[in-house]
C-alpha cells in the first residue's frame, strides 16, 4: 500500500516537473532601440567676409589694431583705420577717405586690399601727407566688395 | 579756382592679419610688390616662398597672376 502511494507521488511529481519544464514563457521582446537622437545642426558657416568694426588711431600694433583709439588728429599724424572682419573667403576691402569743408566733400585717397580670410581678421589702412593735413573734418568709408559697411568721421586740428 | 586743399601727395597703404591677394600688373616685380606691401623690397623672398605653387622663377611673374601676400610675423 505504501509502495503504491509512493509510486503515485513520484508519478505526480514527474508530471508536475514535465509540465513545468514544458511551460513556455512568452518571449521577452527586446527593448526597442532608442530613437536616434538627431545630431545638433552645425552652426551655419558664415559665408563671405563682413566688416564688424572700424577703429581710428595714430598707430597700429602687429595685430593691426590701433594702439589708442582717437578721432582727433594733428597735422603731421599718420591716420590709421583698423578694420575688423568676420567670416571667411576672399573679399576686397576698400577705404575711401574724404575731406569736407563748407558743405563740399572732396576725395583724399582710396585704397583697396583683397584678402583671403579663414576667420576673424584685422586689416589696417593708413594715410599720411608729407606737408601736413589741412585742418577740417574728414571721413573714411570702409566697404566690402563695393558695399559700404562702416563710416567714421574724424577731425584734424 | 577751387579753395579746397590739394591731396595729390597723400601716401597710403594697407596690411592685414589675413593673407592678402595681389594681382600682378604690368611692370611689377617681386621686390616692387614687397616694397608696396611691406615697405621693404628686400622681403620679396617671403612672397616667392608663399607662391611656389605657381612661381618657379622669382624673375618670371605675369600680369593677372594673383599672388598670396603672407602677413609679416
Amino acid at each position: 500500500m505504501l509502495s503504491r502511494f509512493r509510486h503515485i507521488a513520484i508519478a505526480t511529481a514527474a508530471v508536475v516537473v514535465l509540465v513545468a519544464c514544458g511551460k513556455k514563457e512568452p518571449p521577452v521582446a527586446p527593448a526597442p532601440a532608442p530613437a536616434p537622437v538627431p545630431a545638433p545642426a552645425p552652426a551655419p558657416a558664415q559665408v563671405g567676409v563682413t566688416v564688424s568694426s572700424v577703429t581710428l588711431g595714430r598707430a597700429v600694433g602687429a595685430d593691426k589694431k590701433v594702439t589708442a583709439s582717437t578721432e582727433t588728429f594733428a597735422k603731421g599724424d599718420t591716420i590709421y583705420a583698423s578694420v575688423d572682419t568676420s567670416g571667411s573667403g576672399s573679399a576686397t576691402l576698400s577705404a575711401r577717405w574724404t575731406y569736407s569743408k563748407d558743405g563740399k566733400t572732396v576725395p583724399v585717397k582710396e585704397d583697396t586690399a583683397t584678402i583671403s580670410a579663414t576667420g576673424p581678421a584685422t586689416t589696417e589702412f593708413h594715410i599720411s601727407k608729407p606737408d601736413g593735413w589741412p585742418v577740417g573734418t574728414y571721413q573714411v568709408e570702409v566697404a566690402t566688395d563695393g558695399k559700404t559697411a562702416v563710416g567714421r568721421s574724424f577731425k584734424v586740428h | 579756382m577751387s579753395d579746397m586743399p590739394d591731396f595729390s601727395n597723400v601716401d597710403s597703404g594697407s596690411s592685414s592679419t589675413a593673407i592678402k591677394i595681389h594681382e600682378v600688373k604690368s611692370g611689377d616685380s617681386l621686390s616692387k610688390i614687397a616694397k608696396q606691401e611691406y615697405g621693404d623690397a628686400a622681403k620679396w623672398p617671403l612672397i616667392f616662398e608663399a607662391n611656389k605653387d605657381v612661381l618657379k622663377d622669382p624673375n618670371k611673374i605675369f600680369p593677372g597672376q594673383k599672388l598670396k601676400i603672407p602677413p609679416l610675423a
